[in-house]
């Protein structure tokens, strides 16, 4: 277990660590709907004369293994998938993404940040070689998380000076948040079931209050398989962005997409990957549960956002041009 | 409840000291930055325009210091749609766009004022440099900023009775030393920041290559420089490189200096004349909006008539004729008229309305 800065550091670890260390391999696959530290390293190492594969995912955004397995080879240095999509919950199905990679001598490394905590995280079952963790998704401060390195020798470190996490990464560690990680993780991992049946008690209420106020109300991602926690749901005749803006003035948080570099948000690639149009991932917003939201809370939401969303149906027309 | 008011934020020291004066009234400021420019255009990365990433963050600082939410909004489409093809469309119909008023007109007061609807805002607020008042029949007037050399009035003449309602000004009566000012008492980061010059979307100036990467390339129409006496005197590459009224870069050598008198995109020619000889007596304005009006109710309005920002405005005669159209006619004849220019009545300080000009009278 390599301590790092948190998720982002953890991806870029093992993508650029992976990489560095493949003496011949030069092609990796991943796939359209990942993070943007997976994204961001993949494009530059593309640029470096990487083959990156980038698999569709299908209409609810799972990615079909077939697809996968097809592409990993001989040539393949490293396979890196997310376990549980951030912005619409999918889980993989990692089995077959496994297998074919260690058949073909591949890395296999598994984005679990939004995973763990909500869903059993157990590297042996899930077979894979590398695991990016996030401490704050746990509840423990940002500023921490993790690489699971099975094999050292298949990874370089990227972070050069002292002999610290066993040479994977130099520098003093971060001990105070590795201590509250540690204590996150066990939090969650003993009441991980009942929480989870928890929150999945209070999205399904929270989803079925909103379809029966918001019409043409669109969950996107698959029905079954995913988590708990998570709902994106594409919101009809208005903009995401509004509904964000107007939703947070009256102290809903939610989000959207990701944030541009000004502060703007994007439209989701997720989503985008998935086959929405634009504007339908415009009209999209993504809400989370969390470990300390009750039932009031869902009560609160359920009503603001349906008074929030017909408000701004009524007053935004949405513009031919905006929607092109 | 305390009225909300959703303030334009560009990042500037003028609305940065606009929300903050809300906020020191008791309004419940949101604030709020437009993305507006495209990406692919240096804007993004040049600071001191308006709406690059930096001058966001210069924004979300000032929304930090004084505490109400700030968020970016992305119009871009929008923006493309409505102001930067239309200027495009503009110079090659040789025409001579104002970006700034069709932002105005189409995003500020328009586009935004549908978010503000949205988000329950009671009122926009810009940093611009007008004044609105109300007067004892409840009418609302708009009227030069008191800081004569920054008044932005110009800009604004769309505005009508419904929009001056829920508009406010915060600097209209300071002058831009006193708002400087302000800005270094409360502290604000962005207070000694350089105006804003250029045009957002053309930080360079080069209007003509901007027009050209957007046009196809039969648009484009080339044709020949005459002068007033149909004598050809150059080949041109494209009639939105002109603009009545220009003198510099006509690539003519001779004694005197000429001027662009005419435009026209049917033949291509640009007709250049000496400077007594581009001088018009009046205009026809076209898309004319009055901030009162039950004045278009008259044969005949006096006014004072603004042709381009920067220019002094003229004493002149009004007449409304059928749909949206006026008739400007000088009391003596005035200096080159500009189509596509917006051309601003005013009487004294009050801004009476105004249009975009169709056409010169020429004298």
């Amino acid at each position: 277990m390599v301590f790092t800065s948190g998720g982002t550091e953890s991806n870029n670890m093992a993508i650029f660590g992976v990489a560095l260390a493949s003496a011949h391999r030069r092609k990796i696959v991943s796939s359209m709907i990942e993070h943007s530290s997976v994204l961001a390293p993949l494009s530059e190492l593309e640029q470096r004369g990487f083959e990156i594969v980038r698999i569709a995912p299908d209409r609810e955004g799972r990615i079909p293994p077939g697809s996968v397995v097809a592409e990993i080879d001989a040539n393949t240095a490293l396979v890196t998938l997310a376990l549980a999509n951030s912005e619409i919950g999918s889980i993989l199905d990692t089995e077959k993404f496994a297998e074919a990679a260690s058949l073909n001598g591949a890395v296999f490394h598994l984005d679990a940040a939004q995973a763990a905590g909500r869903i059993a995280v157990d590297v042996s079952a899930l077979r894979c070689d590398l695991m990016t963790l996030s401490a704050h998704k746990l509840g423990a401060p940002a500023g921490i998380g993790a690489l699971y390195v099975r094999d050292a020798a298949r990874i370089a470190p990227r972070m050069s000076g002292g002999s610290q996490e066993n040479g994977m990464r130099a520098g003093t560690p971060n001990l105070i948040g590795a201590v509250a990680f540690g204590m996150a993780a066990e939090a969650a991992r003993s009441t991980m079931a009942e929480e989870s049946a928890r929150v999945a008690v209070l999205a399904r209420s929270l989803l079925e209050r909103l379809r029966a106020s918001i019409p043409a109300l669109r969950l996107n991602g698959p029905a079954n398989d995913r988590l708990p926690n998570t709902l994106n749901l594409t919101f009809s005749g208005v903009l995401g962005e509004t509904l964000l803006i107007a939703l947070d003035l009256e102290g809903v948080q939610v989000s959207m997409g990701s944030a541009c570099a000004a502060g703007a948000v994007e439209a989701s690639h997720v989503l985008r990957a998935m086959g929405l149009s634009d504007a339908d991932a415009r009209s999209s917003l993504r809400i989370s549960l969390g470990w300390n939201t009750t039932a009031a809370d869902i009560d609160a939401a359920a009503a603001t956002i349906a008074r929030v969303w017909r408000r701004i149906a009524d007053r935004e027309p949405l513009s031919a041009e905006a929607a092109s | 409840m305390r009225p909300r008011v959703l303030v334009a934020m560009s990042g500037g020291v003028d609305s940065s000291v606009a929300a903050a004066l809300l906020g020191e009234q008791g309004y419940d400021v949101v604030g709020i930055a437009m993305r507006l420019a495209p990406e692919s255009t240096p804007t993004a990365r040049k600071r001191g325009t308006c709406c690059s990433h930096d001058d966001f963050e210069d924004a979300r600082r000032v929304a930090e210091l004084m505490n109400f939410p700030f968020y970016v909004i992305d119009l871009r489409a929008d923006f493309a749609a409505r102001v930067m093809n239309n200027f495009v469309s503009e110079y090659l119909a040789a025409r001579t766009p104002n970006p700034c008023v069709m932002c105005n007109r189409e995003i500020k007061f328009d586009r935004l004022w549908e978010r503000a609807r949205a988000l329950e805002a009671d009122f926009i607020a810009t940093g611009h440099y007008a004044r609105i008042e109300r007067d004892a029949t409840d009418a609302f007037h708009l009227m030069r900023a008191a800081d004569e050399s920054k008044d932005q009035s110009y800009f604004l003449f769309m505005l009508g009775q419904e929009q001056l309602a829920r508009t406010l000004f915060p600097l209209g009566s300071m002058t831009k030393t006193e708002v400087r000012a302000r800005a270094r008492a409360l502290g604000l980061a962005n207070a000694d920041k350089p105006e804003s010059q250029e045009i957002c979307f053309v930080p360079d100036g080069d209007y003509a290559s901007f027009v050209e990467r957007r046009a196809s390339n039969s648009d484009i129409r080339a044709g020949r420089i005459m002068d007033n006496r149909g004598n050809a005197l150059a080949e041109h590459a494209g009639i939105h490189r002109f603009t009545v009224g220009q003198r510099r870069g006509l690539g003519i050598a001779t004694g005197e200096p000429l001027y662009v008198r005419e435009i026209d995109r049917a033949s291509g020619n640009v007709v250049v004349a000496l400077r007594d000889q581009i001088s018009s007596s009046g205009l026809v304005a076209e898309r004319v909006t009055l901030v009162d009006p039950t004045l278009a109710e008259y044969e005949e309005v006096r006014a004072e008539v603004k042709i381009r920002y920067r220019h002094r405005a003229l004493p002149a005669t009004l007449r409304f004729g059928d749909g949206d159209r006026a008739e400007v006619r000088f009391d003596s004849p005035g200096p080159a008229v500009t189509p596509g220019q917006a051309c601003v009545f005013y009487r004294g300080d009050d801004v009476l309305g105004g249009g975009f000009i169709e056409r010169a009278v020429l004298s």
